[in-house]
């Protein structure tokens, strides 16, 4: 099966008098599977936007090849098939909800008609049908984000490139571009997101790569990224013993009017506290997996586990 | 052509809002209305006073917006990220920039035409004549404007507002001054000059030759064949116009945005 994205040792390099050639993105190889929601994550200057400006086509690389859909992403028939919701867009605000729409949407050549239709659908679907006839300059911040999520649908794409949806949004908006964001990958579309909304990353994202100054410094899923967390097990009419036969190896252990709290890192040794929990006939009340938080890995990441 | 047409018409839609666009527009056209108080500046010559002066407020007015909203097109558009969205769409950057500069000159066509009909009332109210002559300098003017906007299309690929601003204005005023400036150069005995004065004339736009006041205002100096200038300066105006958009074209389509 193609793959919706593919990346080449993709680099950008831009020169300046003041600092040399600084290499923006630097041999940049991924590749995003038709229907996945895949994230692109690193801080300020990461090199994240580049990467999504040179797929769309708005800037050139210094070397390597991108491709969406197998097309080279320089071919500007590859836009036909995606859209693009760029951080904190800015739309002509003298217009309305839906003239700006119907703009887009002439760009994609849809005719009189079916243009007509899937304005007031979208419209409908991003909750605005009761503003569209409202200038954009009086909508509010999350109005502009779903409105731009709106013009992101009008051709129908199969890959949508979402630079900081949930940036800068309240927890309202926050959750209903999320959630529709996730109708979206159900629907079958496939979504490149980059944010530094981590917790979003981690609730919708199926797989991430993290940038840190232009190079890949960690991807892979989210489920095997996150592993290897702890494990809290909690049992009743535990002794003194066997808080002291659990101490050390990475556990943290509480005992308080014989209910033990033992806090172990996910690598089988959650077995061994078991089996000595049993054997002192103390009662498991729960075994609780808890993962990394992609917050931590991140941190962990970018600071090379000094924070 | 429907993107063309869908960045064309936006760019109309956007200029004519732009406060300071308007501001030049009712300084026109307030300028035109006093008009007929100027004859007595010149008694003798009311209807030469009228008309230069008249002819001249829609030129300069008309050169004013062609400038000022010209030179902000691209950069406005770069620094507001929204060529992003259009450039993510199928767009061509040729389509983009055809799109602004059609934009561009239907603003400036509108508001030349305003500025027109008010200057024919002014003058009609004034004299209770309409000379058809008149409505020949108008025309002109607006290919004149369409060359001074492509001009300033094609620094806007890689200048900076500012800098463009006083560009284009300089070859404005040079390209006015191109006839008098050729004839008397080049007959100079300095081949350096005589050179320099040349490469200017063929170089840079004439604007010259859309200056058409003196045949309006004095009846006595004619063009040979009305029709045939005609031509040729139409001809002149889309030849530069194409030639400057071409050059755009090429330096924006490998610009970095």
């Amino acid at each position: 099966m193609t793959a919706a994205i593919r990346t080449e040792n993709l680099t950008k390099t831009y020169s300046s008098r003041w600092t040399g050639k600084r290499n923006v993105v630097n041999n940049l190889n991924i590749e995003v599977k038709e229907g996945e929601i895949f994230g692109l994550l690193g801080p300020n200057g990461a090199g994240k936007t580049t990467a999504i400006k040179i797929l769309l086509g708005i800037i050139y690389p210094t070397s390597g090849q991108a491709w969406i859909m197998g097309h080279d992403c320089m071919d500007v028939q590859t836009h036909y098939q995606l859209s693009y919701l760029p951080e904190k867009p800015y739309y002509y605000d003298h217009m309305t909800g839906a003239e700006i729409l119907d703009f887009y949407a002439r760009l994609f050549h849809i005719g009189g008609l079916e243009r007509k239709q899937r304005i007031e659908k979208l419209l409908e679907q991003v909750g605005l049908a009761g503003d569209a006839r409202k200038p954009i300059g009086q909508y509010s911040k999350g109005m502009q984000q779903r409105i731009g999520l709106a013009q992101c649908l009008l051709n129908e794409p199969r890959i949508l490139f979402l630079d900081e949806p949930t940036g800068g949004l309240d927890p309202v908006a926050h959750i209903e571009i999320r959630n529709l964001i996730l109708q979206l990958r159900d629907e079958g579309k496939t979504i490149f997101i980059s944010s530094h909304e981590l917790s979003d990353v981690e609730r919708i994202c199926d797989r991430v790569v993290m940038m840190d100054k232009g190079d890949v410094v960690k991807e892979g899923t989210l489920d095997e990224l996150l592993a290897g967390g702890r494990v809290e097990v909690i049992a009743d009419h535990a002794s003194q013993e066997m808080h002291d036969k659990l101490q050390g190896n990475g556990a943290i252990v509480s005992l308080s009017d014989g209910r033990l709290i033992v806090d172990v890192p996910d690598d089988g040794s959650v077995n061994q506290v078991l089996d000595l929990l049993r054997t002192g006939n103390a009662q498991i009340n729960s075994v609780i997996p808890r993962r990394k938080r992609l917050e931590d890995l991140f941190v962990e990441t970018m600071t090379g586990g000094g924070v | 052509m429907g993107a063309i047409y869908a960045i064309a018409s936006t760019t109309l839609g956007e200029a004519v809002r732009r406060k300071v666009l308007l501001v030049i527009l009712l300084l026109g056209v307030g300028l035109l209305i006093i008009t007929p108080g100027l004859n007595q500046l010149s008694p003798r010559q009311e209807t030469t006073v009228l008309l230069s002066f008249g002819l001249g407020v829609i030129q300069m007015i008309g050169a004013l917006v062609a400038v000022v909203l010209t030179i902000s097109l691209i950069p406005q558009e770069i620094e507001r990220r929204t060529i992003y969205t259009i450039l993510s769409k199928p767009v061509q950057r040729h389509q983009f920039l055809l799109g602004k500069f059609l934009g561009s000159l239907a603003t400036i066509l509108m508001m030349m035409a305003l500025m027109t009909v008010t200057f024919l009332l002014v003058y009609y109210l004034s004299k209770h004549s309409l000379p058809i002559n008149l409505l020949a300098g108008p025309p002109l003017f607006f290919l004149q404007m369409m060359i001074l906007a492509a001009v300033a299309m094609f620094f806007s690929t890689f200048v900076s507002p500012l800098v463009n601003f006083f560009l284009s204005f300089g070859i404005y005023m040079v390209g006015n001054l191109a006839n008098p400036l050729f004839e008397s150069l080049s007959t100079t005995e300095n081949q350096l000059t005589r050179f320099g004065a040349t490469l200017i004339h063929y170089v840079l736009p004439n604007f010259a030759n859309y200056n058409v006041q003196n045949p309006i205002i004095n009846p006595g100096s004619m063009i040979a064949n009305t029709q045939v200038y005609n031509l040729q300066v139409i001809l002149y105006a889309v030849f530069y116009t194409g030639i400057l958009l071409t050059l755009a074209v090429v330096i924006f389509d490998r610009r970095e945005v």
